[in-house]
């Protein structure tokens, strides 16, 4: 490209050209590719006339249609692209939207099912061992339950959430950390059953973060949250001396996000999935071993067997 | 006039014809194509300045699709690609406005 710059026919076109100190100040004042000045001092000196109007030699009117011809081409494969890119996205979208529609059928038929299995049980039971089988349900997160209780919301602040680009993810967002000490101290404020978002917590159930969505037993939640705990009259005030109602609290008055707690009277959560048993089994290969009881049983909520637990 | 014209067959040949991309150039085709737009804009200052040389200018379009798309070839082979072609992308864009002012000067002295 300026590989001439150095030859004397450039550089007698303007007499400030004899050194090229520096390639870019040279690139920002002269962006003409020197061979052109070369060529008219050539023709100049042999007394060649310059051609006139547009007219261009054979060789030229190829390269300017192959030009034209690229850019269709370019043009052509960028349109092409896009509708891919965006179809492929829409498309993981809705399969997204099925796969949680399933789930939510799946699980009220699971709900139902249950119901109709607990009857028929008390029937079969009846009497004292039935009424102990409900208690411990209730306490195990198995079971619906009904009662008087605190309800703890937490919402993310104006302006930190932009979940399309992920951009801006400040301080003013509610994390998983914090559902989970809001959850742990209603467990110690003497909380019997706690629902987030209407997902009953059992002794097994996770909480965690995966990139930018918060995950309650594999299920994502989203903002505003809502912490519904069930427990003793007491239990209000005991939660608000809590460390996490504290630290709440401060993080609300320094970040914005909203952070409230309340008493609520009959609140109804509703029962966890059931939970997924998972059997010892000798070891014959390590690879097969760990999945293997597990999928037989069917139920499954979750799309890893080994990631269950805690 | 007949090089407006041949460009519009150019673009009409490719419209037309609608070639695939095989997919070992695609990284190319932008890179290319910002070097054809350097080769064009430089072409068609040259012509205001009235040192228009059609030889020049056939070799400038081809040496610098060609040089372009080797500086992408490399950087990808050793890993720098997105770095190496936004270098070309800065040089061929400083380039190409430099040009358009000059156009712009000749067109509407201004």
């Amino acid at each position: 490209m300026s590989e001439r710059t150095s030859d004397e026919p450039g550089q007698n076109r303007r007499g400030m050209r004899a050194f090229t100190p520096d390639f870019l100040t040279e690139l920002f004042h002269n962006p003409l590719d020197p061979g052109y000045a070369d060529a008219a001092a050539q023709r100049a000196k042999t007394g060649r006339p310059a051609r006139s109007g547009w007219s261009v030699g054979p060789v030229g009117l190829v390269v300017i249609v192959l030009l034209g011809f690229l850019f269709a081409v370019a043009y052509r494969q960028t349109v092409a692209e896009e509708p891919g890119r965006a179809q492929a996205r829409s498309g993981l979208v809705a399969q997204i939207k099925q796969r949680q529609n399933e789930t939510d059928a799946l699980s009220t038929r699971a709900e139902q099912l249950r119901e109709e299995v607990n009857r028929q049980r008390e029937t079969a039971l009846g009497g004292s061992r039935a009424a102990r089988l409900r208690e411990l349900e209730a306490s195990t997160g198995l079971g619906r339950v009904r009662g008087d209780g605190v309800v703890v919301e937490l919402a993310d602040g104006p302006g930190g959430q932009d979940s399309l680009s992920g951009a801006n993810v400040g301080p003013a967002q509610v994390i998983y950390l914090d559902l989970q000490s809001v959850t742990n101290d209603l467990w110690a404020a003497g909380a019997e059953a706690i629902a987030i978002n209407g997902q009953r917590l059992t002794s097994t159930s996770t909480i965690r973060s995966a990139g930018q969505a918060i995950l309650v037993d594999f299920r994502p939640v989203t903002g505003p949250y809502e912490v519904a705990a069930i427990g003793p009259g007491g239990m209000r005030k005991r939660y608000e001396t809590s460390y996490s109602a504290l630290t709440m609290r401060k993080v609300a008055k320094a970040n914005g996000l909203s952070f409230a707690v309340r008493d609520a009277d009959d609140l109804t959560l509703p029962a966890a999935p059931e939970p997924r048993l998972r059997y010892a089994e000798p070891s014959v290969s390590p690879s097969a071993s760990p999945s293997g009881g597990d999928e037989s049983s069917g139920s499954g909520t979750s799309p890893s067997p080994s990631g269950g637990g805690r | 006039m007949i090089a407006v014209l041949a460009l519009f067959a150019g673009v009409l040949l490719g419209l037309w014809l609608d070639p695939t991309v095989p997919a070992a150039l695609q990284p190319y085709l932008p890179i290319a194509v910002v070097a054809a737009l350097d080769a064009v804009f430089g072409g068609v200052r040259a012509k205001l300045d009235r040192i228009f040389d059609d030889k020049q200018f056939v070799v400038s379009f081809i040496s610098n699709v060609l040089v372009a798309a080797l500086i992408v070839y490399l950087g990808d082979q050793l890993g720098v690609g997105g770095q190496l072609s936004t270098g070309v992308v800065v040089v061929l864009g400083v380039r190409i406005f430099g040009n358009v002012a000059a156009i712009r000067r000749h067109l509407f002295r201004a």
